[in-house]
């Protein structure tokens, strides 16, 4: 196939849609910025899209808890077609509120039958703020995450304030992890790869004290993404805030565009 | 779809109350991560009392809701079924918690009828995806839940802590009764529509006095009579009489909208005035007409003549310049005083969201895409009295910064740069100057030049974003005057940053299909100014208040003419487009109402449904106000000498320590964190730079356009200390503050431009100002450096603004603040990728002073901090002088070597002079610094270790060098002021030697726990 469509979701006060749409596009696919009441209008299909991406923002003002007004539109408006979308095993991510947004309809961490009942949340930080500041994540090589394959660690920025994963069944946590799906987590940069742990670690390691340090889920698929920080806040070398002391950086695209180049990828081989 | 209050359901008032309150479940991980934060932010005496804390927010609802129906709401909007818990019948707002778990005091806080209650407009969508069909009406409220050590507690002190009386009511619930006592919904006062009024003018000077105060018009008595001028010709009254206007008399519609129009907010009266000028200091005279067209206009003309960059200066919303061939940027700053000292929040947060919208009304449109805040507010410890009716300086810190951070966050736009300055005199109206940025394409996919509007008579005046209600009337008028006790709570107003962001997409999107021909915000004067303003393009134009869309219904022609309310914009549309547009808005879910035409009649015509209500002749409106005639006398203010203490590597040592905690040059950090700075991913230089991201950055760097290293760069420069000694010293030093840190980035200095922001004390004689004179010739003063140093940095201003009455009476205490000049700059960076940053990179590189240092002690942060601890210091006279010419030669010698990858870190010397800035270079990499001083100090006599570590001359920058380059980067500054001093070392000291002494020798984590203990409330 040719170059996959990804729509990147807008409107309502979703902010970060144009530089999701540029990380799309350094990965090669298409991707449109769709108004959200575009699909609930019937203008644009979800199902004529290869990826959907709901990015960070302040959806709603975030008034309600984050995430849930723009949660409840996409549930009680386009609840059979975001079901379809992802039966049909075409990626989806969720950045920040986007993630925010997944997790309180019920797609994230998910489950076999699409139930979309919501089993997570996303607390706000222990620190009781938001915040912007640069975290390194470390990957689950055993996840069945497409867009996390072959990662093993990224720095990126956080800013968010409510990003705190917590769950009220730890029969669940244990069940997410096992199955590869609690697939990001805050780690010491200085320790060495792999040493991701459940004890949380301490702030600004873990900005928001999330349990088991989790930053990222996936569903058991691993097909639907989310997580609080924003890899398409780096999709070149020079937005990071460590370039200036590198002595032999390439300036170019950043190592987070594998995230984006991961799934683009995917679409292409389907 | 849609959320829009509509008037019928305002009507409706005897529907079913419910309230919804939602909880946060404890324990296991969860904590109360709000009620935690209340804590620490309480004085420690309140909280030392306080055993337990627990917050929850409240939802009062208005709606036919069964309980059924509000539990599917409350379980599936309004609380997270996995973090909170909730009740629909009040008990848990009034503080009775589930398993019978009451707090000793509960007290709830709401909004007053009427006030912008963004959380319940937020429910009122979330309730119409849930139920379409079912109209409903919410207030929002919190509760805040206290178990109390014992029962002998203050709680006046705590419910001030709580809320804001003008804006908000509490109750307190405690003991039985409690739901009984839970605030009721904020009905507004239902107001019948009454007709325009007639306005005698025909009255004598104390009566048209009287008419200008009472009616808050701020006009004085010169301009009064101009007005009542006007009435008395037979034109006038002849043109009237064929409209069915009282004939000799103004409607008080018409001299609303000229007060508004008239007003110093709107119209820089003082920067327009004839100004006679004595000048004690050399006895000359002189005449200065207009201190804006002679000193502001004139040098920018003169510059446009040598740059072929400036595309529209002065005129627009903002400064627009031409970046890159295809794109260009635009800059604008404006303050928030007066309201923000009223409610810190609402009025930072209206601040930052309104400049917001100057860019979205920047030609036809342009794209805000950077933020810049700059604050000055009394001390944060401060422990002086303070008069009724002012908030704490801390207070109106953390509520001015909690404004910015919701206005830039939410609307998904980088705060990119600010400074915070503290002083006693900013205790009575703290300055809050919020800056952004735009971009857009140079020409519309139709061929027009962005930046130029097109609006043809004939053309649709539509009405855009939010509507128009009772809130922020007055604001430009009350900005004119000083704040006093009875300053009006209508003036304040709470921003809604996602109705603003909605309307900025829709916006956007319509100016990329051709559709606007006009475009400005309403901000102060609200659409008095804004039609009136575009109304000049045309040559007039005609509205009908009565299409325009209103929050409550019985509002007086006047006030939806100049009500300041939010987020809407006023867009010119031909009639042709009129249904793309408003397909577009239903898309958006904008309101987009048209409410007039354009016009070439020459009159600003206003009609009230059929009825003509005011008509004002365009000529008139903007040419009409009289030009001030001012006064202004230069006296060189005496003020007693530094006393320097004799300089030991114990006293030295000691100075650095203790400057770096100083509030003014401490870390910031811990607030700029909270600002999103990097949304929309384009900052290449962050607030903080180094190793572990908390060195200061001098100026901040974008990179806007995706894949492309072309960049821009925006700094900023404020020092008011020296207006103390000079205006003049002052300005000059503010704006090379703003050069040298865009030089510390690498700007491209071919492209620099300017935005200067007055913030002055009274500068009129009167009763009330009797030392008037001297003020406005403090601003003359400033003018004229302003003048000097941009011709000779080829800087020109391409925008900017002044506020002028930012006084404060009190209790007939009067406090003005010093006179204070922002200047902000905007400036091309050629490759991001050579941009450099102020943070020693690796050990061994060679440290090198630029720029000649003078015993200039005089007003710096040494001479303040020495008053503070001896009362017989005096702040001296030796303020820094500049030498512009000098400067700019080794500027661009610098800038030039970043260009060719020589320059690993660049500083400037600013606050505290060289040794904060090296200290400084040291906290972003894990060595120390190793330098010697002595060359500085034999170059000039009259230099000691005060002057050449402390003290504040301008042009100076610490730069660090690769051993490498040493040679290529000495031969290329030859012939300026470069001194090698040392040497970076990996050894974790700062260490500063003189004639072959050690005069200075601090470890650098001391240095930096101590320069981030001052403001990190984490620490």
């Amino acid at each position: 196939m040719g170059k996959p469509k990804v729509a990147v979701l807008s409107g309502f006060g979703i902010n970060c849609e144009t530089e999701t749409i540029t990380a799309f596009e350094m990965a090669g696919a298409v991707a449109k910025r769709t108004h959200v009441n575009h699909l609930v209008n019937g203008h644009l299909k979800l199902s004529d899209f290869d990826i959907v991406a709901v990015p960070g923002g302040f959806s709603f003002g975030d008034h309600l808890g984050s995430g849930r007004l723009l949660g409840n539109r996409l549930r009680f408006s386009l609840r059979e077609e975001v079901r379809a979308f992802v039966a049909s095993k075409k990626p989806v991510i969720g950045i920040c509120n986007g993630f925010q947004v997944l997790v309180k309809m019920g797609l994230l961490p998910g489950d076999e039958d699409l139930s979309m009942s919501q089993t997570a949340s996303l607390a706000a930080n222990d620190c009781g703020r938001y915040e912007d500041r640069w975290v390194t994540l470390e990957f689950d090589r055993n996840s069945p995450c497409i867009w996390t394959r072959g990662i093993e660690r990224l720095r990126v920025p956080v800013r968010h304030g409510e990003g705190k994963f917590v769950t009220n069944d730890q029969k669940l946590l244990d069940k997410w992890a096992q199955k590869g799906q609690l697939v990001a987590k805050y780690v010491d940069p200085d320790s060495t790869y792999p040493s991701s742990s459940d004890e949380i670690l301490p702030f600004p390691i873990s900005p928001n004290q999330s349990w088991r340090n989790v930053a990222g889920v996936c569903d058991p698929t691993g097909l639907v993404f989310g997580l609080m920080p924003h890899p398409e806040a780096y999709h070149s070398t020079w937005l990071s805030p460590d370039w200036t002391r590198e002595t032999t950086l390439k300036h170019g695209p950043s190592p987070a565009m594998s995230i984006f180049r991961n799934a683009v990828e995917h679409s292409r081989k389907k | 779809m849609g959320v829009q209050h509509s008037i019928a359901s305002m009507a409706d008032d005897n529907r079913r109350i419910l309230r919804v309150d939602v909880l946060p479940i404890l324990g296991s991980g969860l904590v109360d991560s709000r009620a935690n934060a209340l804590i620490s932010s309480l004085p420690r005496p309140l909280a030392s009392q306080i055993a337990a804390t627990r917050t929850s927010l409240g939802y009062t609802i208005k709606g036919d809701f069964s309980e059924v129906e509000a539990t599917h709401a409350a379980t599936n909007l309004f609380s997270d079924p996995i973090i909170e818990t909730f009740t629909i019948d009040g008990s848990i707002g009034a503080g009775q918690l589930p398993d019978g778990n009451y707090s000793d005091l509960t007290v709830q806080v709401g909004f007053k009828p009427g006030v912008t209650d963004n959380r319940a407009m937020a429910a009122e969508d979330g309730l119409g995806t849930m139920f379409p069909n079912k109209s409903n009406k919410v207030a929002s409220t919190i509760s805040y839940h206290f178990w109390l050590h014992d029962d002998h507690f203050e709680i006046d002190e705590l419910v001030n802590q709580l809320h804001n009386p003008m804006l908000e009511e509490y109750s307190i619930l405690d003991g039985n009764n409690r739901i009984g006592n839970l605030i009721r919904f904020p009905n507004l006062k239902r107001q019948k529509y009454v007709g325009p009024r007639i306005v005698n003018l025909d009255v004598d000077d104390g009566e048209l006095k009287r008419i200008s105060e009472d009616g808050l018009l701020a006009l004085n008595l010169v301009e009064m009579k101009a007005i009542q001028g006007y009435y008395k010709q037979q034109d006038t009254q002849k043109t009237r009489s064929q409209y069915d206007l009282p004939v000799d008399s103004p409607t008080d519609v018409e001299l609303e909208c000229l007060a508004q129009t008239w007003s110093e907010h709107c119209s820089h009266k003082i920067f327009s005035a004839k100004i006679q000028h004595t000048d004690n200091e050399d006895g000359t005279t002189s005449t200065i007409d207009s201190l804006f067209k002679t000193h502001i206009v004139a040098p920018t003309n003169a510059i446009s003549k040598k740059v072929d960059w400036l595309l529209s200066v002065f005129h627009d919303n903002s400064g627009v310049i031409a970046w890159t061939d295809e794109w260009s940027l635009c800059m604008k700053a404006e303050t928030h005083n007066s309201p923000s000292a009223l409610d810190p929040f609402g009025g930072a947060m209206t601040g930052i969201v309104g400049v917001n919208r100057d860019i979205l009304g920047t030609g036809l449109g342009a794209r805000p895409i950077a933020n810049t805040d700059v604050f000055c507010f009394g001390p944060p410890d401060y422990s002086g009295t303070l008069p009724k009716g002012l908030f704490h300086p801390s207070r109106i810190f953390s509520g001015v910064h909690s404004g910015v951070r919701a206005g830039g966050n939410e609307s998904g736009i980088p705060t990119v740069n600010g400074s915070i300055v503290f002083d006693d005199r900013y205790i009575g109206k703290p300055l809050v100057y919020c800056g952004t940025v735009g971009l857009m394409p140079r020409y519309l996919p139709d061929g027009r030049e962005s930046h130029v509007k097109t609006p043809k008579p004939g053309d649709l005046i539509y009405m855009v974003g939010g509507r128009v209600g009772s809130d922020g009337i007055h604001g430009a008028t009350f900005s004119s005057l000083e704040l006093t006790e009875d300053s009006p709570s209508s003036a304040v107003q709470i921003g809604d940053p996602i109705t603003q962001k909605k309307m900025l997409d829709m916006i956007l999107e319509a100016r990329d299909a051709g559709l606007i021909q006009v475009i400005t915000d309403n901000g102060a004067g609200g659409l008095s100014s804004s039609v009136g303003e575009m109304a000049e393009l045309t040559g007039g134009a005609t509205i009908d208040l009565g299409a325009v869309p209103l929050k409550q219904l019985g509002l007086k022609s006047w006030e939806i003419l100049v009500s300041e309310s939010q987020e809407r914009m006023t867009v010119g549309i031909r009639g042709e487009d009129s249904d793309e547009f408003e397909r577009l808005a239903r898309l958006h879910e904008v309101e987009a109402t048209a409410i007039g035409k354009f016009s070439d009649s020459g009159f600003f015509q206003v009609n009230h449904n059929e009825k003509c209500v005011g008509l004002i002749p365009i000529a008139f409106l903007h040419e009409g106000c009289p030009q001030l005639q001012l006064e202004s006398e230069w006296k060189p203010p005496t003020n007693p000498d530094v006393v320097l203490p004799t300089p030991t590597l114990a006293s030295l040592s000691g100075a650095l320590e203790k400057i770096l905690a100083r509030p003014n040059v401490a870390s910031k950090e811990w607030w700029v964190r909270s600002y999103d700075h990097e949304v929309i991913a384009q900052t290449v230089v962050k607030p903080f730079v180094g190793l572990d991201h908390d060195a200061p950055g001098d100026a901040a760097v974008i990179a806007p356009l995706p894949g492309s290293t072309t960049g821009a760069v925006i700094s900023n420069g404020i020092v008011p200390r020296y207006s103390d000694i000079d205006a003049y010293s002052m300005t000059a030093a503010a704006i090379d503050e703003a050069v040298r840190n865009a030089v510390c980035v690498g700007v491209d200095l071919s492209m620099i431009a300017g935005l200067d922001n007055f913030c002055w004390p009274d500068p009129i004689e009167s009763e009330k100002t009797p030392d008037g004179k001297q003020k406005l010739a403090q601003l003359v003063r400033s003018n004229q450096a302003l003048d000097d140093v941009c011709r000779a940095y080829t800087l020109p201003c391409i925008s900017g603004k002044d506020s002028m009455k930012n006084d404060a009476v009190i209790e007939g205490q009067k406090i003005s603040v010093p006179p204070t000049l922002l200047f902000s700059l905007i400036g091309r960076h050629k490759d991001i990728t050579r941009a450099v940053t102020s943070d020693f990179k690796d050990y061994d590189d060679h440290i090198y002073l630029l720029g000649l240092t003078k015993q200039e002690i005089g007003a710096s942060e040494l001479a303040f901090m020495l008053r503070d601890s001896d009362s017989s210091s005096g702040i001296g006279t030796s303020v820094p002088t500049l030498d512009p010419e000098r400067n700019i030669a080794l500027y661009k010698a610098l800038t030039n070597a970043m260009e060719n990858r020589m320059i690993r870190s660049a500083h400037d010397c600013s606050d505290g002079g060289l040794s904060v800035s090296l200290a400084e270079s040291c906290f972003g990499f894990s060595g120390g610094a190793d330098i010697d001083v002595t060359e500085i100090l034999l170059e000039d006599d009259e230099l000691d270790e005060w002057g050449a570590l402390f003290g504040e001359s301008l042009g100076r920058i610490i730069v660090s060098v690769s051993p490498e380059c040493v040679m290529e980067f000495e031969k290329r500054m030859k012939g300026h002021a470069v001194y090698k001093l040392g040497k970076t070392t990996s050894g974790r000291e700062v260490k500063i030697s003189a004639h072959g002494k050690t005069v200075l020798k601090c470890n650098v984590d001391s240095l930096k726990a101590a320069w981030k203990g001052t403001l990190d409330r984490r620490a």
